[in-house]
């Protein structure tokens, strides 16, 4: 399926979730379909901390439901991670690689392999709750399905997508400086919690 | 381990709480395992042990932007490599980060192989800039919450560095100062 439709779809079953991209390709694809600049933390070339990053987020405001998305550059950079999360298993956390296929932010260049099972590795390193969606009538058919509800712990998705057309690298990044994005999504978070992260409302 | 190390482990704990930190991201290193074992049977504390040291930087970050506090605490050789991590996750957002770290390589390390840590540590974090304290009697353990309280004003990383005489407990006053 097409990385941008697939996207379009996950921004029309949101609800409330808070989103944190990966590098390059999934932050330009997100900000492409929402234009949120609130409750998305566009972090961008982290080199596999997205969805670590989402983690900590996740655990301090178990109130929030929480995407994250990984490229499976980042993803094969630090496969590991997926023992961090199952460990701490976190109901409010989505973690959604987007399978390309490619090093999309650096010109779709090749992956070590090609053909690594995703899914396959996830269930291996002890996750249950994994979903993997090749087809975007499948898509749209069945992620609220996965993202309903209440459950018991941490979910993995995995996103088969083609890698970005020369067109579609051309996008846009989201354009914010890092400290402004900072304040934009920490006020959202305070907003919708009430807590105080920067040590003064305002 | 000895009483005073103990001592010294439960002093650094309670110093972490008295500042809000809950969360704590680990890795080991042969001198901190009093202190990752004291903090790992202390409920004020959510103990993650994680699979690399960058990973302890993502979830502290990710941690301070929902408003819980935290502290990575990891070796000297962690550290080196997590250098990337703190300038674009850190430097980049302004999210402040707080590291504990072992002075490896440095007077009393009996392992030649901290070498590179001994002649590189500091001077690494110098060049980016990464301001640090160096603690090595148990009379100094306050410094954590105002380094700790540094990094949050200034909203960036500031790392104390762990003597083996403190962890051990043979730095200063033994830890009872």
């Amino acid at each position: 399926m097409k990385y941008l439709d697939a996207f379009k779809v996950l921004a029309k079953h949101r609800r409330d979730e808070i989103v944190v991209t990966s590098a390059g390709n999934s932050g330009q694809a997100w900000w492409a379909a929402t234009r949120d600049s609130e409750a998305t933390f566009y972090l961008d070339a982290s080199m596999s901390l997205s969805t670590m990053w989402a983690s900590g987020l996740a655990l301090a405001r178990p109130e929030l439901k929480i995407w994250a998305f990984m490229g499976d550059g980042a993803f094969c950079m630090n496969p590991g991670m997926l023992m961090v999360e199952r460990a701490m298993n976190l109901p409010n956390l989505t973690h959604i690689l987007v399978s390309n296929r490619v090093y999309g932010a650096t010109s779709n260049a090749a992956l070590p392999r090609n053909d690594n099972d995703y899914a396959a590795i996830a269930r291996a390193m002890g996750l249950e709750r994994v979903f993997a969606f090749g087809a975007l009538d499948a898509l749209e058919r069945d992620f609220p399905g996965v993202i309903g509800g209440n459950v018991r712990g941490h979910t993995f998705v995995v996103l088969e997508v083609e890698p970005f057309s020369d067109a579609e690298q051309k996008l846009e990044q989201p354009p914010f400086d890092g400290p402004e994005l900072k304040y934009r999504f920490g006020r959202e978070i305070e907003r919708r919690t009430d807590c105080n992260i920067f040590g003064y409302r305002v | 381990m000895n009483d005073k190390s103990s001592d010294v482990a439960r002093r650094i704990t309670d110093e972490l709480a008295s500042c809000g930190v809950k969360l704590v991201a680990s890795l080991p290193d042969n001198w901190l395992m009093n202190v990752i074992a004291t903090v790992d049977r202390d409920p004020r504390f959510v103990h993650v042990p994680v699979n690399r040291e960058e990973s302890a930087i993502g979830l502290c970050s990710g941690a301070y932007m929902g408003a819980m506090g935290s502290a990575a605490l990891m070796g000297a050789s962690g550290f080196m490599t997590v250098i990337y991590a703190i300038t674009k996750i850190n430097y980049s957002y302004e999210i402040p980060l707080f590291l504990m770290v072992t002075l490896r390589g440095a007077l009393g390390d009996h392992h030649k192989h901290h070498v590179s840590n001994g002649l590189y540590l500091r001077p690494v974090m110098e060049a980016i800039d990464l301001p640090y304290q160096v603690i090595d009697d148990a009379r100094d353990i306050g410094l954590i919450s105002r380094a700790y309280r540094h990094s949050r004003t200034f909203c960036r990383p500031f790392a104390v560095l762990f003597t083996r005489d403190l962890l051990r407990g043979h730095g200063g006053n033994g830890g009872h100062g």
